[in-house]
């Protein structure tokens, strides 16, 4: 134990010697919260631009157009003459999505005849393109239903055979623990944590092998009395509690602040923070002791990191992926990162339900330990060197 | 004159030998190949893979019918039917389904209230209930989108038997249901796939990113070896500092080249993503989207003291730039002060051109500010890399520069 704080104090002296890197990496992260919380502080794009194509010209379609301009999820920000016109807008990103009244619509429905409209959206942009055509497909069914009302009340049918008539079914949508749609807890909630992990790995990737690079590992691990996982625990403990700090007070900024919704709770996330902490720090030591060079330590650890995001499955879940990938999911920390926020935060899941992933997080400590007898191994075979020199 | 082409003839050779020099260290630097090679060329199969499948197909959804009747269990039959979801579980109770929901065995519960049929019958507006799993917006769309469908199907359905009621058959109950009805039509991404939206971004942030780190992680070498921010020969000291920016970035030039045919020309063919563009756009586009790059990375670059702070700035902004490209989150929604902060970046425009270009069919006339924007970067990023070089080759004059 006095080792352990040996190193520990060792470890406290060299931060304060040498401060850059731990304030890059704190400014970094801090940048990153203000950055995604100011970036989508709309939650669900609004106002998105969108077009009219308005070959018709008539009461009705001028009415369209006033009538989409006033919902809240578009805004038409140009009228066109013809297709190609909004194509081309389209193209150049002026627009996410259009709507063709061809000519005569009006004077068709007059008739009973039945006019078609047509929608187009650009899906290549998956949100706006979403939002939009969600929006425009909405007034195209209200087109409808109010012909069909105005027809209705001149049959002499009342209000509520009318809204039995247009709108036989309806949907009572409960959107669990989101109830706005909102952007921001689906994204923040687990990238920002994210952020932190990957700084830490790198971190510490960076840190063990630079005893090694500088030559010092004998001396780092005679401050810890020759054992491996003292002198790792050691100069790795500040770091830890740094990163789990800032990452609970983010939650906090999330949890709080900005209202996301958490159902189960806060201490709860807050253990599996420091766990996802801890289980990137585990394999950072574990590609250290992988990688004896410094440099290609660090550059694949970057590459492992990266891909954190992607396979953690909250923007893309983990089962629609090949079968190869979704076990490979299970060696990033990120992905049980994930998985015990849903469960808490979003459906308020007990211990007896989340406890598998937090096992999992421990589980990378394993690979610390591995790590830890492969560092051990280079520095026996750096002193004998040494030795062998001398 | 003689004087004019000594000048030229010294120039090329000089720029020749800067060239040759980095190529050197590119090619004998473990970590740079990894990044330039591997990492360029992995990260698209890697993320090809990941996203492999456009869409969620069968997602698991519980129904609890609490109307046992014959038009709700029509409804659920149909749900079953959706390609979006599958009812794998049949409850009687909504806290059993919740149950299940928390045990993450189904993604959304279908529930229907014991008066839907009754209501049906009656005329009036029949209410299902629908919950959906929030922990990835796929899931919400996927269930959503399934449940949707089916209630258009049925209400129509509904409808016509309605009208059917009132004496109004056949033809003229169509027209009367939709009497403007509208053809949806989803321009550049029919099947409306999360790959074909985000895998051809990341192809692009891909180049942008390995070029970027590359030269990042050169830079800080350079620095940590005590040099300036580049390595020059003995002779050039005293020379303009064009020289050696240019025959950098012609180095830099040369590897990407072919890793920009592959990445974003061979692979969306490959990976069968959109690839409507023409080639010819798409290459003069590339030419200073890979210029621009390479010039804010030796800017950025200079400022980089180590080689692993140079990796952890990279790693940092890789996320923001994927968002601040404007592929996820429309940029006409972007708060001022970010789409302004997003100008400084060359991926920001080389993203957006190249989608734009590839999956939209666009041409160089409708990318022309983005196209223009990066030629602006290039020079802009270009003049100040040669001032911060000048004044680094003062300031370390007294320091030896080796070959």
């Amino acid at each position: 134990m006095k080792h352990l704080w040996n190193c520990f104090c060792r470890e406290l002296g060299l931060i304060k010697e040498s401060p850059r890197y731990l304030i890059l990496l704190t400014a970094g992260i801090l940048f990153s919260y203000v950055f995604f919380l100011t970036f989508m502080h709309e939650g669900q794009p609004e106002n998105l631009p969108i077009a009219v194509v308005d070959q018709d010209g008539s009461y009705l379609s001028r009415r369209l157009c006033h009538e989409i301009d006033a919902t809240q999820g578009v805004d038409v920000v140009a009228v066109y003459n013809s297709h190609s016109e909004a194509r081309e807008a389209m193209q150049r990103q002026e627009i996410f999505a259009f709507l063709e009244i061809p000519a005569g619509t009006y004077s068709e429905v007059l008739d009973f005849k039945t006019p078609h409209l047509a929608l187009y959206s650009n899906n290549a942009y998956l949100l706006a393109g979403t939002l939009s055509y969600k929006t425009l497909s909405t007034i195209g069914k209200l087109t409808s239903a109010a012909v069909q009302r105005e027809v209705m009340r001149k049959k002499g049918y009342s209000e509520d055979q009318i809204m039995g008539m247009i709108q036989p079914i309806e949907i009572d949508a409960h959107l669990i623990s989101n109830p706005w749609g909102s952007y921001l807890p689906y994204v923040l909630t687990t990238m920002l944590p994210g952020i932190i992990g990957v700084m830490a790995l790198l971190l510490t990737v960076y840190l063990v092998t630079n005893e090694y690079k500088l030559k010092t590992e004998n001396i780092w691990l005679s401050t810890a009395g020759d054992n491996m996982l003292n002198a790792l625990i050691g100069k790795l403990l500040p770091y830890t509690c740094w990163f789990t700090l800032i990452g609970i007070i983010g939650n906090m900024v999330m949890f709080g602040f900005s209202h996301f919704v958490c159902l189960g709770s806060f201490f709860a996330l807050s253990v599996a923070l420091l766990l996802f902490v801890m289980a990137m720090q585990a394999m950072g030591v574990f590609l250290a002791g992988l990688i004896p060079d410094q440099h290609l330590a660090v550059s694949v650890a970057a590459i492992y990191g990266m891909l954190s995001f992607s396979m953690s499955g909250f923007s893309y879940p983990v089962v629609s992926m090949p079968p190869a990938l979704q076990a490979i999911s299970y060696v990033f920390p990120l992905r049980h990162y994930y998985l015990t926020y849903a469960d808490v935060a979003m459906f308020g899941a007990t211990f007896t339900q989340y406890w598998p992933h937090l096992c999992w997080l421990l589980c990378f400590m394993m690979a610390g330990c591995i790590g830890g007898l492969l560092l051990n191994r280079w520095a026996k075979s750096n002193s004998d060197d040494a030795a062998i020199e001398c | 004159m003689k004087n004019f082409w000594h000048n030229i003839t010294s120039g090329l050779k000089d720029i020749y030998d800067v060239f040759t020099l980095e190529l050197y260290r590119i090619f004998t630097d473990g970590g740079v190949m990894l990044i330039f090679f591997v990492g360029s060329l992995l990260y698209p199969l890697i993320f090809g893979a990941i996203y492999k499948h456009e869409c969620i197909r069968n997602l698991p959804v519980a129904v609890v019918d609490d109307s046992q009747s014959a038009p709700s269990q029509r409804f659920i039959h149909e749900l079953d039917a959706t390609p979006e979801v599958n009812v794998n579980y049949n409850c009687n109770t909504l806290s059993e389904a919740e149950t299940l929901m928390r045990q993450r065995k189904v993604n959304g519960i279908v529930y229907f209230p014991n008066d839907y049929s009754d209501r049906l019958a009656k005329g009036e507006t029949a209410r299902l209930c629908l919950f959906c799993d929030m922990s990835s917006f796929l899931y919400y769309r996927s269930v959503f989108t399934g449940a949707s469908s089916v209630m258009l199907d049925e209400m129509k359905h509904v409808e016509l038997e309605r009208y059917a009621m009132a004496g109004v058959t056949g033809e003229d109950a169509e027209t009367a249901i939709t009497p403007v009805p509208y053809e949806d039509v989803k321009l550049f991404s029919p099947a409306g796939g999360f790959t074909s939206f985000l895998v051809p971004a990341l192809l692009a942030l891909v180049i942008h990113q390995t070029l970027f780190l590359g030269i990042g992680i050169l830079s800080g070498t350079a620095r940590e070896e005590g040099q300036t921010v580049a390595i020059v020969p003995e002779r050039l000291r005293n020379r303009s500092v064009y020289r050696v920016v240019i025959g950098r970035s012609l180095a830099y030039l040369m590897i990407y080249i072919p890793l920009v045919a592959i990445d974003l020309v061979l692979l969306p063919r490959v990976f069968g993503l959109p690839h409507i563009g023409r080639l010819d756009d798409l290459c003069l586009f590339f030419l200073p989207f890979l210029l621009a790059t390479i010039a804010f990375s030796m800017t950025v670059g200079s400022f980089v003291r180590q080689r692993d702070t140079g990796i952890i700035v990279c790693i940092f902004f890789s996320v923001v730039l994927l968002f601040l490209s404007g592929v996820v989150w429309p940029r006409s929604n972007m708060p001022l002060f970010w789409k302004y902060f997003s100008y400084l970046f060359p991926s920001t425009h080389g993203i957006q051109g190249f989608i734009r270009i590839n999956s939209l069919g666009a041409h160089l006339k409708q990318v022309q500010f983005e196209y223009q924007m990066l030629w602006v970067q290039s020079g802009l990023y270009f003049l100040i890399t040669c001032l911060l070089y000048r004044v680094k080759f003062f300031k370390y004059e007294d320091r030896a520069v080796c070959i």
